[in-house]
């Protein structure tokens, strides 16, 4: 009994114990695995947090926002295999419920803005005030606020003004005006200048020249008509400020002397990423382990189908055809197609065969009716892996060389010849030219997977076919574009000024020019890249050994109908005096459609056309159209979307996206309740 | 578990009386039989000389044999459950004595937390499942055998084999934090998930704790009831033998119906005819049906395209669509899936030592190929009672699973969740192969869009992995037996230790639509280990005695470590080492690692009174603290008063004779919830990496990033406890000599200080923070009532019914905002919405052409109702809650009828009142589509649906008001037939006991509302689990059950 007394003591002592040992540090939270916002006190917390920031410059590209809020619902771009009732063709369900686009854009760029808030607060309190990089650092946090601000305002128009962090839940916000912002943008931009580098180590970095370029682009942004109603005050300040600036940018950064500098790219990091004329450039690579939850998803949006021709099959080389955004025929035709090399070095004209096995054959019908070329015999394969597989012809309405033949969707007869590849003609023999209606096989209205691509964003570096992941740099800005607003400038400044303008623009326009000797039919663009790729190794880029979706050739010379040369175009690029604007053979159907009549509509029409040369879907047309107000005659004139029936644009409406129903949704009043029906639709921007 | 007390004594005199049997040899014999009224033998009974120590326990055959008695002893006879008789043995050598049952004793003992009661102390509402409804019909899982069951309980279900349904007890409360219950199994609380890694045949029963009175002891856990599951455990006397085995015929069936080729392709036509540009021309290229244009848009695969032209006159002049043929695709995703079920377990024991073991196989084919889960399962449990004063206990459940998941479409956030339907998305008029076998992907005129799946079992495997170890291990001090004067003290140690290993490994070959051109392979485990650690203390005492006290005290502390890592390579040299050689990639393509770590600690009391067995009281207090909840805000009180009336036992009813048993129930608590992620307050930052042009990664933090799938959330440094109040009032009655029995509880609760997940504005930075915001407040009705309607000697019928409904509602939200749209709470409205969007009101016609015009739409388009009458449509004027995702009631009824040795039963279930996401469609005429009743401009002007592509490729701007429906049914469960073999076969052959059955699950809907769904199923179309399912199944099982 004892014994069990004593047991029992202990046992009651050893509870005891135990009760009291576990409290004390039990209950704490330990978060070993991840940093806290305390670490943003501390100046390798705030390198940290800048890099960080850097990272929402990839946003604009990383997914379908990137084609539908920037190029779709355009003039040089159309929806395609993937429709869009909503971005191209203003319909209705471009509302303020979007949530696959709308509402990241804007919770993106206020979360970068947030991080730029927490820079500029926080760099004075804790960064060494003599380290060298305290002033770069300072300067990003400007930089990184008066961009994404210009993003927001871009969509929006103003948008609520938050310039310090926040501590806690915040929901009391109102938009401050148009006026406001640009205002804040300028003076955030104009700090970045002040305080930001020359040039810093590592590609991609910001720089003074990054602030000048867009100090120059906000205030000729604000020159522009979208604000005529209050910028009146400003206009005259503001296009010397773009000259200065622009021009600033044009000496730091010169331009690549070949166009398809750019976009030479044969794998990550690629020198064509690193040329002077890029100012900014959103950075993308190859580290995987890094990439996140998207990487640089352009690529996946420029792309006709391919895949679905017999003897072609998807790769890496061509890409995934997600296929959003067709090239009009507005943007085949702004350019001169014979001595402007641009055109070439933007788009795809020739697809290779990667599956000979299934390569079409010559048919014995074809050759009993006497349409074959001599020598084609049955059942031969008409082409084979590493040969042209399929082409896009990029005539004019008033070539008679082309007929169909038959019922499948590529045969085509050259001067009575079938061809042995598919081939895809804009204009058959005797089809009318037109800018919206269908002709040649291209599809065009309907069957929107055939067209001429656009190369730019070809990225055969990728590590799969399904692989989302682009590996490319994405351009944000380059001195080409500030050649192109010191010209816009001038423009602007009167017809005076119209000969300064000029220079500019032929600093481009005689790069775009063949230099003498040049090989037209050539094609180079990151599609290439493929062959510096290990995942294509032995695979032709992707299923087949048999050859790659990428073609080095191009219908350059069939096109074109004109025999091979080597002579320089450049004199016939080159605009000797206004006239030539006036008068330009390819920019007068545009000046006639958009009925252009003064010099002035001629020359600013001009410039927007000289802008698709240059920059065709390089991600800012939405915002020059619509800056410039020209949006609604564009998309009525040159997008199909405007006689599909569905949809129309609303001038009143369409200059501004919806603001998000998720953020009117979540902010409160002035009492501190959330809005009431009428007190969100004030807030709304008119029309939604 | 039942009735503990009474298999210890039992055994431990079984055990003696054998003792005394060996050494026996005889003086003054006595020798005897103990049965009960029934005859049968009553074995372990104590037979004991009245004065004396000397006496017996009855052996396996109710015999029992005492040496050295005297000539007139007085013999006492007892066992538990019986009534105690003395015999006065007047110098008889040989005793039959046939013992009564008593019925004071007999009554059921329930388990609630932390102890057990008897049914008739209970103050809380709680309801019991035992064997016998668990048994009833072969499932995988306890889960499915409680479906329908229990009131109250609401539990959905899931098709894929391996995969578990949902449950909710008594509604909701929460917006954000954990609505799932808490489960203890054998008294251990789980912290690993759930119970379906416990093999049914394993359990002895389920308890339901339901009212907060009762859940308040489990404190911070306890706010969405819990489930306390006992396993089986040895049990004195003979060593029983048990087989169970069955095998189910499992046959699929398709609810929704697709159009065939001749309909598939008028509607197409419809679509694109309907796209007409300004000019006139419209998509299809001709105003009538015409072969040129059919062959234009159709035509480029040969093979698929014969099925087309087969509807074609052979002068292509005259179209007649039944002569068109359709291709069946879905016969190759269709399989009988043959489902077997064993379990082997021995259960028996000594006074000392009793012991409990079993294993068990599942083998569950699915109605469909590439999809199949196996699990075995293995229990011990040993209990031993070294002194009187000592006991020790170990209980062991370990079950591994084997679950070939299947095909499921992974390459984007759309597409088919399963091969089946996969399949049945594909176009009826495409065919997989050539004219020469060869396999053609995109079969639909080369469609890029849609690809043809039919290889894909062969070029994806999904194979899911799961160890799951629970244990449970006690040690128990009765101190009283130590020491007189504490007489009624016990002090009890007991430990559950859990662990989890699970491991995913997926590997998509090249050549299939999943690794698209490079051999793909994943490995993603993750493991979890945990541990809770109560000590306890009881006391029980008789006062003077009319007062009965009880006290418990428990400090408990529990852990919970969960750890993870995920690799992916693409490019591996082939999928034939399956996810085994990453290496083969030379690199990986993503990979992490994570951790997640929480603890909690408790103080429990807890005080059940009651005073002549009628006036009951149960008052307890527990006190817990939450490591993931903010310092300053981890600990909170969670008191409970419970008070429980006998009317049965007043002596104003003893002269009311129908009445057997009436008690009144009256229950308060206070529940938490803390169920939030882990690291919450913490304001842990993103990771986000830059590349200044280099492929190596700079390494950069910002505070969130929006475009991640789940975002960081704001710190909230102020976060504390959800906190549920409960009141309970409960009837529990029988009548008319037990024919009637059954309870009724209707409760109320308020739950304050909710946690939710809120949207903020993301000029914070952030998109979201957790917050203790809000309340909602809800009440309920449970209804239980068992009937035996027929009763005569050979025939009985019983009937047993469930009812529960549910109101819960939002009363408060954060910042006094009445209506949070992005989240879907509305103040004053139920929680749980379908959907907050336009209202439907029909198509407009042809007639109606100028109105529509007015709102900016056409003839054959959507019209939907102009809520404020403003003559415009707006998101923010013109929609509304559309309906509510919770059943009104839900309800189950079990009709049970016995002839002799035939047992016929049937199960029925309803879930009634509850609104299903479905119906919004994208009329474009390029995907497979269910048959649907669309308009047709002058030829079907009151469709349901709206013409076929005239919003373009895109669905109407307001098809999702299309997508709220009422998902009511009543279903035909179950139908089972069973013969108990009788005893006088089974003897001869050594069977104890012998149950053959045959039944029929899911027979039939008997009533349901949406016709082209099973609403009692839920359909996972890839990350979307989605109520509702186009395919239903119907099965037959053959089972037996067998004891030695």
């Amino acid at each position: 009994m004892k014994n069990n007394i004593y047991l029992l003591a202990f046992m009651a002592a050893s509870t005891l114990g135990l009760a009291t040992s576990c409290s004390s540090d039990f209950l704490d939270e330990k978060l070993t695995t991840q940093y806290s916002t305390d670490h943003f006190k501390t100046q390798s917390g705030l390198d940290e947090l800048s890099i960080g920031t850097y990272q929402k410059l990839k946003f604009q590209f990383n997914y379908t926002w990137g084609i539908k809020a920037f190029n779709w619902g355009v003039d040089e771009f159309t929806d395609a295999n993937n429709s869009g009732p909503d971005y191209n063709n203003y319909g209705e369900t471009l509302n303020s419920t979007n949530t696959e686009v709308n509402s990241p854009i804007w919770d993106n760029y206020f979360s970068g803005i947030e991080s730029a808030n927490t820079m500029i607060a926080n760099i004075p309190q804790y960064y060494d005030k003599s380290a060298a990089n305290y002033n770069t650092r300072l300067g990003e946090g400007y930089f990184f606020r008066g961009f994404y601000y210009y993003r927001l305002v871009q969509q929006y128009g103003g948008v609520p003004l938050k310039l310090q962090p926040s501590a806690g839940v915040e929901t009391s916000f109102t938009r401050a005006s148009e006026d406001a912002c640009f205002a804040q943008i300028i003076s955030d931009l104009e700090q970045a200048y002040n305080l930001l580098p020359t040039k810093q180590d590592g590609t991609g970095k910001v720089t003074k020249w990054a602030a000048a370029h867009f100090l120059a682009a906000v205030h000729l942004a604000r020159a522009s008509e979208l604000y005529s109603s209050w910028n009146k005050d400003y206009v005259s300040s503001d296009l010397e400020a773009v000259v200065k600036y622009g021009k600033e940018v044009v000496t730091a950064c010169p331009i690549c002397p070949n166009y398809v500098d750019l976009w030479n790219y044969t794998k990550a990091n690629d020198v064509n990423e690193k040329v002077s004329e890029v100012v900014l450039a959103a950075q993308f690579s190859d580290d995987q382990n890094t990439w996140g939850r998207y990487g640089n998803q352009m690529h996946l949006y420029y792309p006709a189908v391919y895949q679905d021709m017999s003897g072609t099959k998807r790769d890496i080389s061509g890409d995934r055809e997600f296929c959003y955004a067709r090239s009009t025929n507005y943007t085949m035709d702004v350019f001169d197609r014979v001595n402007d090399s641009r055109f070439w070095k933007s788009f795809i004209t020739c697809y290779g065969c990667n599956s000979s096995s299934d390569a079409p054959a010559w048919d014995a019908a074809a050759i009993a009716a006497g349409v074959c070329p001599s020598g084609a015999a049955t059942n031969a394969k008409r082409f084979k892996g590493g040969q042209v597989a399929t082409k896009y012809i990029v005539n004019d309405a008033n070539d008679t060389r082309y007929l169909k033949y038959g019922t499948a969707e590529a045969d085509v007869l050259k001067d009575g010849v079938l061809d042995a590849t598919h081939t895809f003609v804009r204009y058959f023999k005797d089809e009318k030219s037109s800018w919206l209606d269908a002709h040649g096989n291209e599809g065009y209205y309907g069957a929107q997977k055939r067209f001429v691509a656009l190369s730019k964003f070809r990225d055969g570096y990728r590590i799969a076919i399904a692989s989302q992941f682009g590996t490319r740099d994405a351009i944000i800005a380059r001195s080409a574009e500030d050649a192109l607003m010191v010209a816009e400038a001038y423009a602007r400044q009167g017809e005076s000024h119209y000969d300064d303008a000029l220079t500019y623009i032929n600093m481009l326009r005689d790069r775009a020019g063949y230099a003498s000797g040049e090989d037209r039919a050539v094609n180079v663009d990151g599609g290439q890249a493929y062959k510096n790729n290990a995942y294509c190794k032995d695979k032709g880029g992707g299923y087949s050994a048999d050859g790659a979706i990428f073609s080095s050739e191009n219908t350059y010379y069939e096109s074109n109908n004109i025999s091979a040369t080597t002579e320089s175009t450049k004199s016939a690029m080159h605009l000797n005096s206004v006239s030539d604007v006036y008068n330009s053979v390819v920019d007068s159907p545009i000046y006639q459609a958009l009925g252009c009549t003064t010099n002035a509509q001629k020359m600013l029409c001009f410039l927007l056309d000289e802008r698709t040369r240059e920059l065709c879907g390089e991600s800012l047309r939405w915002y020059d159209l619509v800056r410039t107000k020209t949006l609604e005659a564009r998309w009525n004139a040159f997008n199909d979307g405007s006689v599909r029936g569905v949809g129309k644009f609303d001038a009143a409406k369409h200059y501004y996206r919806p603001i998000p129903q998720t953020f009117l949704n979540s902010i409160t009043n002035a009492n501190g309740v959330s809005l009431s029906d009428d007190e969100k639709q004030a807030m709304q921007n008119p029309g939604y | 578990m039942k009735n503990p007390l009474g298999n210890f004594q039992r055994l431990s005199f079984l055990i003696l009386s054998m003792l005394f049997a060996i050494g026996a040899f005889a003086q003054n014999k006595i020798t005897g039989i103990v049965t009960d009224i029934t005859g049968e033998p009553v074995i372990g009974a104590s037979v004991v000389v009245r004065g004396t120590t000397n006496g017996s326990i009855t052996d396996l055959n109710g015999n029992f044999s005492i040496l050295n008695a005297p000539q007139n002893a007085t013999l006492v006879v007892s066992y538990i459950g019986y009534e105690t008789q003395t015999i006065v043995t007047n110098g008889r050598h040989e005793l039959n004595v046939s013992l009564a049952e008593d019925k004071k004793t007999l009554e059921e003992v329930v388990v609630v937390g932390y102890g057990v009661q008897k049914k008739s102390d209970v103050t809380g509402a709680l309801t019991r499942i035992g064997q016998t409804e668990l048994n009833a019909m072969p499932v995988k899982d306890a889960l499915q055998a409680m479906q329908g069951k229990t009131a109250g309980v609401d539990i959905t279900t899931n098709q894929r084999p391996g995969e578990t349904g949902g449950i909710s007890i008594r509604g909701v409360r929460s917006l954000n934090a954990d609505q799932g219950p808490l489960y203890v199994v054998d008294g251990m609380i789980i912290q690993n998930g759930g119970i379906e890694n416990l093999n049914p045949q394993d359990i002895e029963s389920i308890d339901v704790l339901k009212d907060a009175s009762a859940t308040a002891i489990y404190g911070s856990r306890g706010a969405n009831g819990v489930i306390l599951v006992t396993t089986k455990h040895g049990r004195n006397g003979k060593a029983v033998i048990s087989y169970s085995g069955s095998v189910t015929v499992e046959n699929m069936y398709d609810v929704t119906h697709m159009m065939n080729t001749g309909e598939w392709i008028a509607y197409a036509r419809q679509a694109k005819m309907n796209q007409i540009s300004k000019t006139g021309q419209n998509l299809y290229g001709s105003d009538t049906p015409s072969y040129n244009a059919d062959k234009a848009i159709w035509g480029s695969i040969g093979a698929s395209w014969a099925n087309i032209e087969a509807g074609w006159s052979a002068d292509h002049s005259i179209w007649n669509g039944d002569d068109a043929s359709t291709y069946d695709w879905t016969k190759y995703g269709k399989q009988t899936g043959v489902s077997t079920e064993h379990t082997l377990s021995v259960a028996g024991g000594t006074d000392k030592i009793q012991a409990y073991g079993s294993f068990g196989f599942l083998r569950q084919e699915s109605t469909q190929p590439g999809q199949l889960y196996k699990r075995y399962t293995a229990k011990v449990s040993v209990d031993a009672t070294p002194q009187n004063w000592f006991k020790m206990g170990a209980n062991i459940n370990v079950a591994f699973g084997d679950q070939q998941y299947g095909y499921n479409f992974a390459k984007s956030v759309t597409g088919s969740g399963d091969y089946y339907s996969a399949l049945k998305s594909m176009l009826p008029w495409t065919v997989p192969y050539d004219d020469n076998g060869l396999y053609i992907r995109n079969p639909a005129a080369g469609d890029v869009n849609i690809i043809n799946p039919i290889n894909e079992l062969q070029y994806t495997e999904n194979n899911r992995q799961q160890l799951t170890l629970n244990g449970s291990f006690y040690a128990e001090l009765n101190i009283g037996e130590m020491w007189k004067p504490l007489t009624g003290l016990r002090f009890r140690t007991q430990f559950g230790p859990e662990f989890r290993y699970y491991r995913d490994g997926i590997a998509y070959a090249a050549d299939g639509i999943n690794g698209d051109g490079n051999n793909t392979a994943s490995y993603n485990t993750n493991q979890t280990r945990s541990w809770t650690w109560d000590n306890l203390v009881y006391y029980d005492r008789t006062i003077a005695q009319n007062h009965k006290i009880n006290l418990t005290l428990l400090q408990s502390s529990s852990d919970y470590h969960y750890e993870l890592g995920d690799m992916k390579a693409i490019g591996t040299a082939t999928t034939d080492e399956k996810w085994f050689n990453l290496f083969s990639a030379g690199k990986l393509n993503s990979f992490g690692t994570g951790l997640t770590e929480k603890q909690l600690e408790s103080y429990m009391a807890r005080l059940n009174y009651s005073y002549k067995d009628k006036y009951l009281l149960t008052a307890s207090v527990r006190r817990d603290g939450a490591s993931q909840l903010a310092e300053g805000h981890k600990w909170a009180n969670f008191p409970s008063l419970a008070l429980g009336w006998r009317i049965d036992q007043e002596n104003f009813m003893k002269g009311i004779t129908w009445i057997d048993g009436l008690k009144l129930r009256l229950g308060y608590g206070v529940t938490g919830n803390a169920a939030i992620s882990p690291y919450g307050t913490k304001g842990a930052i993103t990771t986000l990496y830059y590349n200044y042009g280099n492929t190596d990664s700079s390494i950069g933090y910002v505070a969130s990033d929006p475009s991640q799938s789940s975002p960081a959330k704001m710190a909230n440094s102020n976060l504390g406890w959800e906190r549920t109040s409960q009141y309970n009032f409960g009837l529990d009655y029988s009548f008319l000599k037990n024919r009637i029995t059954g309870s009724f509880d209707i409760y109320s609760t308020r739950t304050n200080d909710l946690l939710m997940d809120m949207s903020i504005p993301s000029l914070t930075g952030y998109t979201s923070t957790y917050a203790n915001v809000g309340k909602t407040k809800g009440w309920g009705v449970d209804f239980q009532l068992n009937t035996i309607n027929i009763m005569t000697k050979d025939f009985h019928w019983m009937t047993n019914i469930t009812y529960s409904m549910d109101r819960s509602e939002i009363s408060e939200l954060a910042n006094g905002v009445t209506e949070d749209l992005n989240n879907g709470w509305f103040v004053g409205r139920q929680i749980g919405i379908v959907g907050y969007d336009y209202v439907y009101d029909g198509i407009w016609k042809t007639s109606e052409a100028a109105e529509a015009a007015k709102y900016n739409r056409k003839p054959g388009q959507i019209k939907v109702k102009d809520l404020d009458g403003d003559g415009k449509i707006d998101a923010t004027h013109d929609r509304c809650i559309r309906g509510y995702l919770r059943p009104k009631w839900s309800g189950g009824m079990t009709n049970t009828f016995t002839y002799k040795d035939f047992e016929l039963s049937f199960f029925m279930y309803a879930r009634w009142g509850f609104m299903v996401r479905t119906g919004a469609l994208t009329l474009d005429g390029r995907y497979a589509q269910r048959k649907i009743d669309y308009w047709v401009a002058n030829t079907n002007e009151n469709a349901e649906y709206y013409a076929p592509g005239s919003n373009g490729e895109a669905s109407d701007t307001y098809s999702s008001s299309m997508n709220y429906h009422d998902g009511s049914f009543i279903k035909m469960r179950n139908i089972s037939f069973g013969y108990n073999v009788p005893k006088r076969y089974l003897d001869k052959l050594g069977i104890g006991a012998l149950k053959l059955y045959v039944q029929a699950l899911n027979p039939f809907m008997i009533y349901h509302r949406i016709k082209y769904l099973d609403t009692d199923l839920s359909s996972y179309d890839n990350n979307t689990v989605t109520s509702g399912s186009g395919v239903s199944t119907r099965s037959w099982a053959f089972g037996l059950n067998l004891s030695f």
